[in-house]
């Protein structure tokens, strides 16, 4: 049960870098930051 | 005494300021990018491909940080969480460092040319030793059982592999120089590189450097049934620490506390003593334990801890229930001494399971304790002897139904023992209806 906790920490810290990856280059590849 | 609401969500609130750190630091670099001038633009893959790059290569730095027990930093979620995530988050940094360069080559397959490592500039170079090592790096760990390779080699080839991953995909980074052109977000990148490697040294060089001043001898080496061995050990020329029952130590045999490899073993003594005199029992498991038993007395041994979110004084109750299989004794036994001395009036029940009655550890003084603390002890044997009235078999639901009292979900539970022992349990209590935050288990196979 407690290796189910950090199975789903590492998950949603997965989602959440690669959410923000994609914002960064939504970013990128918007007129604010070219 | 706190109440356990109180002391749980204080540990919930720091656990949540932490991982929210973790995230900044892994993502903060990456953003950091964004700000002052930029180089030109490029299509949305190949920026998110370079982003994943980064994102990947700075979890791949904090590894270092997840390992060097900080421990007020593992202590609201407790070591094995830490260890496990570490190892489930390199698999993720694994796929991100993947994908950023397969990615590459898919919108522009003439990157392919860059795989061939002679004709390939150095900055690609880079890259691919920082992937080969980190593949060999996660096949090592996630298989070394399988591939037979010892503990301790293990050990130095997963930290050299790290270092080399690390290292490399910096200097891939540095060289691409796409982004880090900019004098400022370049040192910014070199300054987190750093912090990673001083986490690194931070375990490897300076907690040794302060154990070195705080050495213990082992006082008693002493058999124990099961083929198990109980290690005393007396802090030399410092007071030692306080801990709590339940927690674990990393133990370093030998002359300096400089090896690469301690082990975690857990606290087997009473934690309700004042000269710093600590016990492990050790169970010969085949390996480096087979010497235990041989340690002469007078031996200088290095201690670091106490670690472990695994302990009664964290989670106060009305009546504790521990659940032990085979040498997981170890905690429960701490936490029963500790209960005997505290004069503690609280029912205890503690449900052990063991192969035989011969190699039943510390059998003779439970029975004894019986006398100091309200304990009841339920034996469950595996192979019972003849004219065993007991429990046989494994502790499971109805081992529980039997000789817990209703309502189950009021007791706090605490486990430990083989994995397949503990998986089985957490199903048994799940299905009598404890909830999660009832129940505590600590693993410490952490590798």
């Amino acid at each position: 049960m407690r290796r189910l906790l950090a199975d789903w920490l590492a998950v949603g810290t997965a989602l959440v870098v690669i959410a923000m990856s994609v914002l960064f280059a939504i970013l990128r590849t918007s007129n604010n930051f070219r | 005494m706190q109440s356990e609401g109180a002391i749980q969500s204080r540990f919930v609130v720091r656990g949540v300021v932490w991982a929210a750190l973790y995230l900044f630091l892994i993502l903060g670099p990456m953003f950091a990018l964004l700000a002052g001038s930029h180089p030109p633009t490029r299509d949305f893959w190949t920026e998110f491909s370079a982003a994943i790059g980064y994102a990947g290569l700075a979890m791949m730095g904090l590894q270092f940080g997840l390992t060097a027990r900080f421990r007020y930093v593992t202590e609201p979620w407790g070591e094995d969480v830490i260890y496990h995530f570490h190892r489930q988050i390199s698999l993720i940094a694994v796929g991100l460092v993947l994908a950023h360069p397969i990615i590459l080559f898919i919108i522009q397959p003439e990157r392919l040319a860059l795989l061939n490592s002679f004709t390939a500039p150095w900055r690609a170079r880079f890259a691919a030793v920082s992937t080969y090592s980190l593949i060999a790096l996660v096949v090592m760990a996630v298989w070394r059982v399988k591939l037979n390779i010892r503990y301790e080699t293990w050990h130095l080839t997963h930290i050299v592999l790290a270092i080399l991953a690390v290292g490399a995909g910096v200097a891939h980074m540095v060289g691409w120089s796409f982004y880090l052109d900019d004098p400022w977000k370049r040192a910014l990148w070199i300054f987190f590189a750093l912090f990673w490697i001083a986490l690194l040294l931070y375990i490897r060089i300076i907690k040794p450097l302060f154990m070195l001043r705080r050495p213990y001898r082992v006082a008693q080496v002493r058999k124990e049934r099961g083929d198990s061995w109980t290690v005393a050990m007396q802090p030399e020329g410092h007071p030692g620490f306080h801990f709590r029952p339940g927690q674990f130590a990393w133990l370093t045999m030998g002359s300096t506390p400089f090896k690469i490899t301690g082990h975690p073993f857990s606290f087997s003594s009473s934690a309700a003593v004042d000269d710093g005199r600590v016990e492990m029992t050790i169970r010969n498991l085949g390996d480096f334990t087979s010497e235990i038993g041989d340690v002469p007395v007078g031996r200088r041994v290095y201690l670091d801890g106490p670690y472990g979110a695994f302990t009664i004084d964290r989670n106060p109750a009305d009546m504790h229930v521990l659940i032990a299989g085979g040498v997981g004794i170890t905690p429960m036994m701490s936490m029963i001494r500790t209960l005997a001395d505290r004069a503690d009036k609280r029912p205890v029940i503690l449900l052990y399971g063991n192969k035989d009655w011969d190699t039943v550890t510390f059998r003779e003084e439970l029975d004894s304790l019986k006398q100091r603390l309200n304990l009841t002890v339920v034996h469950v044997l595996e192979k019972p002897p003849a004219g065993w009235t007991g429990e046989k078999g494994f502790i499971n639901a109805a081992v529980f139904a039997r000789h817990l009292p209703p309502p189950f979900a009021d007791h706090e539970y605490f486990i430990c023992g083989p994995d397949v022992m503990m998986d089985a349990i957490e199903k048994a209590l799940s299905e009598l209806g404890v909830p999660l935050s009832k129940y505590h288990s600590e693993r410490y196979s952490f590798v």
